[in-house]
């Protein structure tokens, strides 16, 4: 365990930080590979404009380079993660895509020890409202092997 | 599987369990969706040595796999608005895993019909590998 806190104010600085705007659509070859990674089959898929489901934001997330996270402690772990829609996504739309970190946060203890959690968010809006359709958010935490215990839950 | 009823939902109703067993493949095509390729979601020798067991399946494709179970019990009937899952354990692929869920508030919010289901996915030893939750919007 670190004998001060790693939590500096060039580590808090991060939380906010968005990363430029990008352009991104529900194309039927993202719909078409979401379906093979969750389904394992996939179909067609529904005409422009209709529904389709929620998993295809995975395929689309990529499309921004992550904010950049420094390494504070040697592992890193995903421990949560959280996709919310306002609405369906739909087939052919295009939507505005925004990367950014959250919150970052220190824990004591626990399974982990002394571990640090970044919470990351991909924002997918309406371009012409700037109405947010969907979020992706994901939480990962970095630890020291050393510190940790084996087994059981965080 | 007929799809559920708002009126008809109580509290306590289970979701038909979905037994899956995801694949060394299906954890690649996720790599590759999401162009991220962690040695140890695909070589069973690097996992190890990061304290695994074998290759794991990755946390979002968990996600998605409780979301899959939430949309097959919705059916035509809404949408999923949300989906979420801590990570407790890590599955390995090639391994059973069951994705469960039980109703676990209906009510309505601005104007529209929604359910809160508690989510998971429990491993061959019955041991938790995800809590999950999930709200859904009826039509």
């Amino acid at each position: 365990m670190p004998e001060e806190s790693l939590m500096t104010d060039d580590v808090r600085a991060l939380i906010g930080q968005a990363h430029p705007l990008m352009n991104v659509q529900v194309t039927r070859r993202a719909y078409q590979r979401a379906l093979d990674v969750y389904l394992e089959h996939h179909d067609y898929g529904p005409p422009d404009g209709a529904d389709v489901p929620g998993y295809v934001i995975e395929a689309l997330d990529s499309e921004t380079e992550p904010p950049s996270i420094p390494a504070l402690l040697p592992q890193s772990l995903l421990i949560s993660n959280e996709w919310q829609f306002e609405r369906p996504l739909r087939m052919g739309e295009e939507l505005e895509m925004t990367h950014r970190i959250v919150d970052i946060s220190e824990r004591f203890g626990g399974r982990f020890g002394y571990s640090i959690d970044f919470r990351s968010e991909v924002a997918l809006s309406e371009p012409a409202s700037g109405a947010v359709v969907a979020r992706s958010v994901r939480t990962m935490t970095q630890y020291s092997a050393a510190d940790a215990r084996d087994g059981g839950e965080r | 599987m007929s799809a559920p009823v708002f009126a008809e939902l109580r509290e306590g109703d289970e979701l038909t369990p979905l037994e899956l067993r995801p694949n060394l493949g299906q954890v690649i095509r996720y790599c590759a969706l999401n162009w991220n390729f962690p040695p140890f979601f695909y070589d069973a020798e690097a996992a190890k040595k990061v304290g695994m067991p074998g290759t794991i399946i990755p946390g979002p494709l968990k996600v998605g796999l409780i979301y899959r179970a939430v949309e097959a019990w919705l059916g035509d009937a809404g949408f999923v608005r949300q989906v979420r899952a801590a990570h407790r354990r890590p599955d390995q692929t090639n391994r059973p895993i069951t994705v469960v869920g039980r109703v676990a508030r209906v009510y309505e919010e601005d104007g529209q019909k929604r359910v809160d289901l508690e989510m998971g996915i429990i491993n061959e030893a019955g041991e938790p590998s995800v809590r999950g939750f999930a709200v859904v919007q009826f039509r």
